[in-house]
């Protein structure tokens, strides 16, 4: 995943052992997804060193769940796509993986719970007051909401440059500064985020069903009518 | 990779100590006071491995991360500790190549570390929609806290 990512626990010490279970198993999905990493199970897959039948069961689940979510989104997020000729899940296993953290760390009984990757985060246990960055003007959020339970994910070109593409033009989506989403878990908020981004002018339309704020590069800023419930 | 997993590990220790740290009562009557009392930044010589200085105040403890680069820039973070709280982020280093780079360090740099201050005083509890500086800003506060607690 190669990213930052913080635990903020607050009502009580869980026990340091089930902290050290997440970060384990954040390791060992690190490991097993990472692109960069010659040895990772998803390198050998697509170096064709490994079959997909021998790869280990979570890695099998986690490329089914990206096709699923391919087909859901019209193609939009697809795992395919950052990798030429290869298979990228990176743009779920975050999400999956923190998603999965976070149960952990509940069973060991944290309550009021905050895990932020990259600027993506699952709560629980709140009011947790959540800034979403003004993707143009950083001195500014663009809005404040508030979140009991749930996920909030946004993708968006940021200073490190377009890194989420259009599959079927293989370019930067034009249009859209940002898209962010809440749902139940990060795994979905987080791959939604990144389809609704990759459709350009087409995302709002998609997403109006779902829990999105868009912020259009004209400065306009959509936000869909279950998004205002959360506005702090 | 394995830097990843440094930062995770490291991450780790810092959380244990926020835990427990939340429990104690806030002592610091005005944490403003306090970011007046810092060093003076930006100097060339801030570009070193991480340190601790030694304590000038009882309870006051400052410590400085080591310089962490993105692809763009250098960044390193000092941080005020008073009676365990965080009362003072100072950006000692921040660098970068190109003058767009240099453009966006100027407007992320001050707004992260009003954020570090904020979210100190809850008002926003986190911020969705990160950019590379900040994650390795963010890194390096952790750093520079985790530093300053051990010390």
């Amino acid at each position: 995943m190669g990213t930052a990512l913080t635990v903020e626990i607050r009502d009580r010490v869980v026990p340091r052992r089930a902290l050290e279970r997440a970060f384990g198993w954040l390791r060992w999905v690190d490991r097993t997804f990472s692109t960069y990493d010659a040895g990772s199970e998803i390198s050998r897959l697509n170096a064709g060193d490994l079959g997909l039948s021998e790869a280990h069961p979570l890695v099998r689940r986690v490329l089914a769940r990206c096709e699923t979510l391919r087909a859901g989104t019209d193609g939009y997020f697809d795992a395919n796509a950052p990798l030429r000729g290869g298979v990228d899940p990176s743009g779920l296993v975050k999400g999956w993986a923190v998603d999965v953290a976070f149960a952990g760390l509940r069973r060991a009984g944290a309550r009021q719970l905050c895990i932020e990757a990259g600027g993506d985060l699952r709560v629980a246990g709140g009011p947790w007051r959540i800034g979403i960055r003004n993707p143009r003007r950083r001195d500014q959020l663009a809005a404040v909401v508030v979140l009991r339970n749930g996920a909030v994910a946004t993708s968006g070109a940021y200073e490190r440059g377009p890194h989420v593409v259009d599959p079927y033009t293989g370019r930067p989506p034009a249009g859209t500064l940002s898209v962010t989403m809440i749902d139940h878990t990060l795994a979905q908020a987080d791959a939604h985020a990144t389809a609704a981004f990759a459709m350009g002018p087409r995302g709002p339309v998609w997403s109006a069903r779902l829990t999105a704020m868009t912020i259009l590069a004209d400065d306009q800023v959509l936000l869909t009518p279950t998004f205002l419930r959360y506005r702090a | 990779m394995r830097r990843a997993l440094t930062i995770l590990a490291l991450t780790a220790a810092a959380v244990v100590a926020l835990a427990r740290f939340d429990t104690e009562p806030p002592r610091v009557k005005n944490p403003l006071s306090a970011l007046h009392a810092r060093p003076a930044r930006g100097t060339p010589s801030a570009l070193q491995p991480g340190s601790r200085p030694p304590p000038n105040r009882p309870g006051v403890r400052t410590a400085t991360s080591p310089p962490m680069a993105t692809p763009f820039s250098l960044v390193q973070v000092q941080v005020t500790l008073t009676h365990g709280r965080l009362t003072g982020v100072e950006t000692v280093a921040l660098t970068g190549d190109g003058p767009h780079t240099q453009a966006l360090n100027a407007r992320a740099e001050p707004i992260l570390r009003r954020e570090a201050l904020q979210a100190h005083s809850a008002r926003i509890d986190v911020v969705s929609g990160a950019t590379y500086t900040s994650r390795v800003w963010i890194k390096s506060l952790r750093e520079a806290i985790d530093l300053a607690r051990r010390g």
